[in-house]
């Protein structure tokens, strides 16, 4: 075991290695982890996911852009590739929910997935990936194969981000249960209200807080029934 | 003062030349075909992508409709790609509407990209149907309304062209050969721009939604992005116009810098503060919220809308995006009676 000075020590410098997307200290950080016999899981979320939420702070106060944000996540996925199979399948790493993502059909653009995908996979979700220019109707379809708890869709253009409305409907009609977020540039927090989604995420970020938000209400709601 | 007895031609093409029009223009530089439109013909609408004369029909329905002062073509992003050897997914069999997209890009990475430009460039692609559209439309109604056509900005190209992840960080880590890339892609644009123009249309705008704020920081906008529009801009004839939506409160200054006859912004900017920062002569253009507003509103929701962006200086009322195609027919009238009512000048 390492002393908590020590391993507060390697988290910063996880963080610090996303924030700067910084891949060698990542890679460098994540071995020092290892060795010392810091807790792989811990590792990855107090030490990586904690620094992408500092990205996501950059992000939201417009000191990071998009550029910035893609290199911290391949800062964040060297760390994770490091950490991953060292994780101990245990009460900490249990899987938190499971979530069916994509871009709606109609939208070719996956960045803002792809991130929200690896903030899920870090925190231990089990991820469905639809992909991109995905036919609404799949997102029905693979929900109610894998009873996931959450189904994301993603839009990036004015023109593609009707397709969510559509499925939202889809997706209520066939479990009223089933947690959705919406995300993307042309999507705000009025329109998430207006079509009924339940969460609306601006970033990768805020979208695992929504989440996870989400996953306890739902937690909350089953162990009262 | 110029007054109302200018037809739409006349109210766009004396904006650019300096005039003040009363009441303003209502124009875009982007697509507005609505479903009415298609509704009268009984087209989907994968099929106006394809051939010139259902193009042309289309885009001349919102003004034969609905007084709207254009018409524009194409109505798709993807033209200038395909032009360039990528793959176009029309969505042929869809009956809801789905712009075409780019299925098969030229590569993944910004390092193993070789833009080859096609010799006949106007041969290429659709390019042929583009140009036939512009020629219809300029016989057609050519006296009386002003035809549009529209490019893609070279950095919005380049993500169609390859994948846009590895753009954005190259832009970042790499930004020489960015920049190399960005070189042959300002050769193909100002050459499309020389093409539509030369078929007739009145006024070209350059659409680099690609560099938006939202995406890249201002300071990435002015070191990579704006001496390529600057290049572009200088060598297309005009008038012209760069568009770019979402975020564009930190680079609209830049915009004006550019080189274009008129910016136009969307529904994000502070177009008050905009018209502050870039002086009371630059003409900007703008920024009605094509779904927000013009879809979703009531007409009482547009008109207040049209009154506040006249309100906030804008020179003509330009929707911030391509007219969404389900637009309510009430709204449309809304919009052409609001501007023409309250559009007296600024």
């Amino acid at each position: 075991m390492v002393s908590e000075e020590r391993d507060s020590e390697i988290m910063a410098r996880l963080q610090k290695g996303v924030i700067e997307f910084d891949e060698d200290l990542v890679r460098e950080a994540s071995h020092e982890a290892l060795e010392e016999g810091v807790d792989a899981y811990h590792a990855i979320m107090d030490g990586l996911a904690a620094g992408m939420d500092v990205v996501g702070e950059l992000f939201s106060s417009k000191e990071y852009f998009v550029p910035e944000v893609l290199m911290c996540a391949d800062a964040l996925n060297v760390g994770s590739d490091i950490l991953r199979p060292h994780v101990v399948r245990g009460e900490k790493s249990r899987v938190v929910g499971e979530v069916v993502i994509g871009t709606v059909e109609g939208d070719v653009h996956d960045i803002g997935k792809n991130l929200v995908k690896m903030m899920f996979e870090i925190a231990g979700f089990t991820v469905h990936d639809l992909g991109r220019d995905v036919p609404l109707d799949q997102f029905v379809e693979e929900q109610t194969r894998t009873d996931s708890d959450i189904v994301c869709l993603s839009a990036m253009m004015t023109t593609t981000m009707l397709g969510m409305k559509t499925a939202i409907e889809k997706l209520k009609a066939k479990n009223p249960d089933v947690k959705i977020m919406i995300g993307g540039a042309p999507v705000s927090a009025e329109i998430a209200a207006k079509w009924g989604a339940d969460g609306y995420a601006p970033d990768a970020p805020n979208a695992l807080q929504e989440a996870l938000n989400m996953i306890k209400g739902l937690r909350e709601l089953e162990s009262q029934g | 003062m110029v007054s109302g007895r200018l037809n739409s031609r006349e109210r766009v093409l004396g904006l650019f030349q300096g005039q003040e029009i009363d009441p303003i223009p209502v124009f875009s530089g982007m697509g507005n075909v609505t479903v009415h439109g298609l509704e009268e013909h009984g087209w989907r609408f994968p099929e106006i992508h394809l051939d010139g004369y259902k193009m042309a029909t289309a885009a001349a329905s919102t003004p034969r409709l609905f007084g709207f002062d254009c018409a524009v073509v194409p109505f798709d992003m993807g033209v200038e790609a395909e032009a360039l050897g990528c793959e176009v997914n029309y969505y042929a069999h869809h009956t809801d509407i789905l712009y075409p997209t780019i299925s098969g890009k030229l590569a993944d990475k910004v390092e193993d990209l070789n833009v080859r430009v096609p010799e006949d460039l106007g041969g290429a692609g659709r390019v042929p149907v583009v140009t036939e559209a512009i020629r219809l439309l300029k016989e057609d109604l050519g006296d009386e309304v002003a035809i549009g056509a529209w490019v893609l900005g070279p950095f919005t190209l380049g993500g169609q062209i390859v994948d846009l992840d590895d753009l954005l960080k190259m832009s970042f880590k790499k930004p020489d050969l960015v920049n190399s890339v960005l070189e042959d892609l300002d050769r193909v644009l100002v050459a499309l721009a020389g093409i539509y123009k030369e078929a007739g249309a009145d006024y070209l705008t350059v659409r680099e939604m690609g560099a938006t704020g939202d995406v890249i920081s201002p300071r990435l906008f002015g070191s990579l992005i704006r001496p390529h529009l600057e290049r572009v801009l200088a060598s297309i004839e005009s008038p012209k116009i760069l568009h770019i939506c979402g975020d564009t409160n930190a680079i609209v200054e830049q915009m004006a810098q550019c080189g274009a006859d008129a910016i136009s912004v969307d529904q994000k900017n502070e177009l008050a503060a905009s018209r502050a920062k870039i002086g009371p002569d630059a003409i900007i253009l703008g920024n009605l919220d094509p779904y927000g507003v013009l879809v979703e509103g009531r007409p009482e929701d547009v008109e207040r809308s049209v009154r506040e962006i006249i309100a906030s200086g804008a020179d003509a009322i330009w929707p911030g995006c391509d007219i969404w195609p389900t637009v309510p027919a009430e709204n449309m009238e809304m919009l052409m009676t609001a501007a023409r009512k309250f559009g007296g000048g600024r």
